[in-house]
């Protein structure tokens, strides 16, 4: 009994330490808000030049995104291969061609709104973000972050839009590339280099 | 003529070479695509371009430039309506009686009060539109989806998707009620519509993937999954962490994502 009693109080003590301590907003959904929040702030001015567009998306992309680990997952099968030269310069395309992909896509957002709803568990380690995009007169569009904890700090590492998940699509892609250059993960390398060429 | 085109074009570019079985992982990526007839697919989607961008793109671009934005939401309002029977019967056939109830009552409100179904009040009102299909229902009752298919003309599908489509037309009562002018005229409206709504993002596509036709594929495996799961977020989608291990329907699915060579 005194016991039950004993651990209660702990729990209430505990429940009041953690709501008390400023780092309770530090969770995977504020993440995303704060992050959602720069982008539309930053990116989606609609006065913005193209060339300030992609230098602040740069920005972003690499404080908000775990991109080496995002990397090596869309190389898939062909990371373990690769040689270390490989691998540096493969994460280096791998940027810009996000970047060129991606940045422009974030022009105008003026009427567009990012509303996070939940957060969910999916290990100890990571959490999907659930949220939509509000466009006005339009159907809301589904957005769900996967967010990494990486002790204390969060990185984003993917993004899946109505169900299509970025990372998985781009490694579909990439995938394709190396098959057809007879399994060469060069042959991926240099369709990189030209395209983040353009 | 067409279906000549489309034989010929079979006979030309056939089946993709399976790699040599000695070779084992190349061997289970060639599965895991799922993509046997990729030569005629890839042929196909040239085709589509092509037609694309003679006629479609052309008019969808004056459609959407042309065409002032109230009118062309009236449009489109009035050509999803009419999809109305369509998704109630899969919605019936899924065993999801919510879904059809709020098919039903969209419906029957858009008719009425939104005049023929030109406004979309019931959304407004909070009624939130959903879609379905044959082919999601086929996948409902598990049945597997095939290899990759692209269809000329109707695009990137498989068996199943490709059935889909066949027995919505059949169960469609405008197939059987309305004179042919009228559904080719709204077939021809709906292709104009969904190409306008599409104009940005295929640019941007076409402009930054290195293959378009495995991104297609790709995006269009993922939405159907998604479709199928009537957009509950997937838990088991592998990206980018660690595997978990994938289930039942969407194992099968999952061809281009559960692929167990990750790490």
């Amino acid at each position: 009994m005194a016991r039950t009693l004993l651990s209660r109080f702990a729990g209430i003590i505990a429940l009041i330490l953690v709501s008390a301590s400023p780092a309770a907003s530090a969770t995977p959904d504020d993440f995303v808000r704060k992050i959602s929040d720069k982008a539309f702030t930053s990116l989606g001015a609609a006065d913005l030049s193209d060339a300030d567009r992609v230098e602040r998306f740069r920005v972003l992309l690499d404080e908000a995104f775990d991109l080496k680990r995002i990397g090596r997952f869309v190389l898939g099968v062909h990371w373990r291969r690769a040689s270390d030269e490989q691998k540096t310069e493969f994460l280096s395309l791998f940027e810009k061609f996000i970047v060129q992909a991606y940045a422009n896509r974030f022009r105008d957002l003026t009427d567009k709104k990012l509303v996070v709803m939940q957060a969910r568990e999916l290990t100890d380690k990571e959490s999907l973000v659930i949220s939509q995009i509000e466009i006005p007169g339009q159907q809301p569009v589904n957005v769900n972050w996967k967010v990494a904890d990486m002790q204390g700090t969060f990185k984003i590492v993917d993004v899946t839009v109505e169900g299509v998940s970025m990372s998985v699509t781009q490694r579909d892609e990439f995938a394709a590339v190396i098959r057809q250059n007879g399994g060469q993960i060069d042959g991926l390398l240099n369709a990189l280099r030209r395209k983040t060429a353009q | 003529m067409f279906c000549c085109v489309v034989a010929a074009t079979v006979l030309v570019a056939g089946c993709a070479t399976p790699p040599p079985a000695s070779d084992s992982a190349a061997v289970a990526a060639f599965q895991q695509d799922n993509d046997p007839y990729e030569p005629f697919n890839r042929a196909m989607l040239d085709f589509n371009l092509a037609l694309d961008k003679a006629i479609l793109k052309p008019v969808a671009f004056v459609y959407k430039e042309g065409v002032p934005d109230p009118l062309r939401t009236n449009v489109y309002n009035f050509l999803e309506n009419l999809r109305s029977p369509v998704i109630f019967a899969n919605d019936l056939l899924q065993g999801e009686m919510d879904r059809a109830g709020t098919t039903l009552l969209r419906f029957g409100m858009n008719t009425t009060v939104g005049l023929l179904g030109i406004n979309d009040f019931a959304t407004e009102a909070g009624i939130h539109k959903h879609d379905e299909d044959f082919g999601q229902t086929l996948a409902v009752w598990e049945v597997k989806p095939g290899p990759y298919l692209v269809l000329p003309i109707f695009g990137p599908s498989n068996p199943r998707d490709g059935v889909g489509l066949i027995v919505d037309t059949l169960i469609d009562p405008v197939t059987w009620l309305a004179p042919s002018e009228y559904r080719i005229g709204r077939a021809v409206t709906r292709a104009v519509d969904r190409r306008a709504r599409r104009y940005d993002e295929i640019n941007d596509l076409e402009k930054n993937s290195l293959d378009f036709y495995s991104t297609v594929k790709s995006l269009y495996r993922q939405r159907r999954l998604d479709e199928i799961r009537n957009g509950a977020p997937s838990a088991i989608s592998p990206a980018p962490g660690r595997l978990s291990g994938s289930t039942g329907q969407d194992a099968d699915d999952q061809q281009t994502q559960g692929n167990a060579a990750d790490k």
